[in-house]
């Protein structure tokens, strides 16, 4: 998600204790922990399994006799953080700024921006190590000004800006409808019509150019495709998003949610903007509140639609079906405000990313035909011309291994973040509890040690030889690990799957001549940073 | 201590389910999505469970602390099922409710057990791939439902040594299991 993933959106915490006492070393607390390693010892005891990992060089200050305190972590200065991000437009380069900082730093290093201090840890262990140590309820990072709003208007939060009990309360009814694979690919036929309208208005949009071939700035069709595929599945209805007339009320909604990303700077600063300064900028928490305002109106208008719906049906008697918006509505494990804030985020977190994706994801087949061809292959040898379903992803590791290397090069979310909810040791340093983490993904995925020649556009080797095969990890985890994952994994995963297969199935995929090398950059979300224009040539 | 909190929260939300479903099919009101849940359940979900013959089969953790628990538990429920149903005390054991979004609840079986258990799941894969101390015969606790052949399994509770909690209660349970 687009604003709270930035560690830069937490600006408004009080500073942090750093006078921590020198800890004696605790054993627990130090292990480093890789399933590689301990794959290979997996035949030795347990006891044995302690030793080595004690041993391991990969955590700092494993063999000292003290845990060292915060202060003692390098990182850059405050200072010239701030010209980095504010003079140098450092916001678009976050990605690689991570890189920088930890081969500069180490990989664990702290920063400061203003008075919020962010510890960031760049090391694929550490990040396993920190994640396997969460409790009940995770918190990503502070949230206060989404909160704001909601209160303000006196709505509910969601599992985005929800936190503690709220929040597992929550995540529990959600996890239950949209996480199980086996459930998820049960929308595989709503998700399969969405994908015809897809590959129809490509048809469409290669027509309008004069080579008959190329569709132009391949994100905006994608945002459109996977906004439909999420609101078929979350609100059980066609927003039309991908008809040559898009209906006014969804276009509405797409210019409120380009408005909350293209303003993510702006709104950034809306949060870290002290509340005393707001009568004097006060443009960046109007608009804010005004993209908010956009974009719950939408999911309001469908939830009530859905449950005057219902009602007219139980009137009758009839018999009430439905997915996933029915249910909720039928069992009230929610409110209803809960309701619409959960629609509302959920929507929100699953389109950009989704699309973001699917344009790296067909640029990177574009840009090696070689490897585009032997998924083709894949995909032709098991379906033939039959359109895939959920289940049949299982037998297209190459479709599944392209989503994942494809992830791992361009992570939709560059980094994740954590609140301690617990003092903790991390790569020998004591952290204490409420520090602000920044799990730095992008660099853990383009770390050597994590992936051979990382660079490189490789979906084969995310492929398993057999079930006890071994792939690399925590190195590259685009969705979270854990209990707050993300809770639309299962959904996107389908999304991307079906819509790649039928894609390939229907089209070879080239660089258009306008389109060169196109880079990453950060923009709330790691995303492409120039249009990419990609021809669709039809296959015989 | 979180963790207990967490457990008693997962019964909470069990039960809670169960008096949704209740109410749904006292008012003939069958979503296809719960009616799909139901067909796919697995992990908390004991509305199922509760209808089927009530045949058992005996299971042996060995749990971290070296201890063996030993139970009866009913065949079609998942391990998952097993250690929420009989509260079993696993520290952090089954996080994310069988959604497979994390790997708290991997397991270590026997070779020949493991061999009969069937197909490992690419997702379930991806999940073990991030769990700790994984070894050759390692499967996902919620994604194992108990059948016949399975009486009499011993399973050993994996170690959770990467904890970086500096919480003193913690040692005590990262002793090395006695296997």
């Amino acid at each position: 998600m687009a604003l709270q993933s930035s560690i830069l959106h937490l600006a408004r915490k009080n500073l942090l204790q750093e006078s921590c006492k020198q800890f004696l070393l605790q054993a627990h607390g130090l292990h480093k922990s890789t399933a590689s390693g301990s794959l290979e010892i997996a035949a030795h005891s347990q006891a044995d399994l302690k030793e080595e990992n004690l041993v391991s060089p990969a955590v700092e200050g494993l063999k000292e006799t003290t845990v060292k305190t915060l202060q003692e972590m390098p990182g850059p200065s405050t200072f010239s953080n701030l010209v980095e991000f504010f003079y140098r437009d450092g916001f678009s380069r976050i990605h690689e700024i991570q890189t920088e900082h930890s081969q500069k730093y180490g990989k664990i290093f702290k920063s400061r921006f203003g008075p919020q201090l962010v510890v960031s840890i760049a090391d694929r262990d550490l990040v396993a190590h920190v994640l396997r140590s969460e409790g009940a309820t995770p918190q990503r990072g502070n949230m206060e000004s989404w909160k704001e709003y909601r209160d303000m208007r006196g709505r509910s939060t969601g599992l985005i800006s929800a936190e503690g009990d709220e929040w597992l309360k929550m995540r529990s009814v959600l996890r239950q409808l949209i996480m199980r694979p086996k459930d998820v690919s049960a929308f595989s036929p709503d998700v399969n019509d969405v994908v015809v309208d897809l590959v129809k208005r490509v048809k469409t949009l290669r027509s309008q150019q004069d080579d008959g071939q190329t569709v132009l700035n391949i994100n905006d069709l994608f945002f459109n495709y996977a906004m439909e595929g999420v609101a078929t599945i979350l609100y059980e209805t066609r927003l039309g998003c991908l008809e040559n007339e898009i209906p006014k009320m969804s276009q509405e909604y797409i210019a409120a949610l380009h408005l909350m990303f293209s303003s993510f700077k702006t709104t950034m600063y809306a949060g870290a903007i002290p509340k005393w300064l707001r009568p004097m900028i006060p443009k960046p928490w109007e608009e804010f509140c005004s993209s908010w305002d956009g974009l719950f109106k939408f999911s309001q208008i469908h939830v009530d639609k859905k449950l005057s719906d219902i009602k007219k049906k139980m009137n009758k008697g009839e018999e009430v079906k439905g997915g996933l918006l029915t249910h909720m509505l039928v069992t009230r494990e929610m409110n209803l405000e809960e309701i619409y804030a959960n629609m509302t985020e959920m929507l929100l977190a699953g389109v950009d990313t989704t699309s973001f994706t699917l344009s790296w994801s067909t640029y990177l087949l574009a840009r090696h035909p070689t490897i585009q061809q032997e998924i083709f292959e894949e995909v032709d040898r098991v379906l033939g011309g039959r359109a895939p379903t959920g289940e049949d992803v299982a037998y297209l590791p190459l479709i599944r291994g392209l989503v994942k290397e494809t992830l791992r090069l361009f992570p939709v979310l560059p980094g994740n973040g954590r609140v301690t909810q617990d003092d903790l040791i991390v790569g020998g340093y004591f952290i204490p509890k409420g520090t602000q983490l920044a799990l730095c993904h992008y660099s853990t995925s383009m770390d050597e040690e994590n992936f051979l020649r990382p660079g490189e556009f490789r979906p084969d080797r995310w492929i398993r030889k057999d079930a006890s095969d071994r792939v690399d990890n925590f190195g590259s985890i685009p969705f979270g690990y854990g209990i707050r994952s993300c809770i639309g994994r299962r959904i996107a995963e389908l999304e991307m799957h079906l819509a790649l297969t039928q894609l390939l199935q229907k089209f070879h995929i080239e660089v258009s001549s306008q389109t060169t090398d196109v880079h990453a950059k950060t923009h709330g979300l790691l995303c492409p940073g120039a249009p990419i224009n990609l021809r669709f040539v039809d296959r015989k | 201590m979180s963790a207990c909190i967490l457990r008693v929260f997962l019964q909470r939300a069990a039960v809670m389910r169960k008096a949704a479903q209740q109410t749904f099919s006292q008012t003939r009101m069958f979503p296809q999505c719960v009616t799909e849940i139901n067909t796919h359940s697995r992990g908390i979900n004991t509305f199922t469970s509760s209808l089927r013959a009530e045949e058992k089969v005996a299971i042996h953790f060995l749990n971290r602390d070296g201890k063996r628990i030993s139970v009866k538990a009913s065949i079609g429920d998942s391990l998952l099922d097993v250690v929420v149903n009989h509260d079993l005390d696993i520290d952090g054991f089954g996080a994310c409710e069988g959604t497979l979004a994390c790997s708290t609840c991997h397991l270590i079986f026997e070779e020949a057990v493991y061999k009969k258990l069937g197909p490992v799941s690419d997702e379930e894969m991806d999940m073990l791939d991030l769990a700790y101390g994984l070894t050759d015969t390692s499967r996902l606790g919620c994604q194992v439902c108990l059948r016949k052949e399975l009486d009499g399994m011993i399973l050993r509770v994996p170690d959770v040594i990467s904890d970086a909690r500096v919480d003193s209660e913690k040692e005590s349970s990262t002793a090395p299991p006695k296997v």
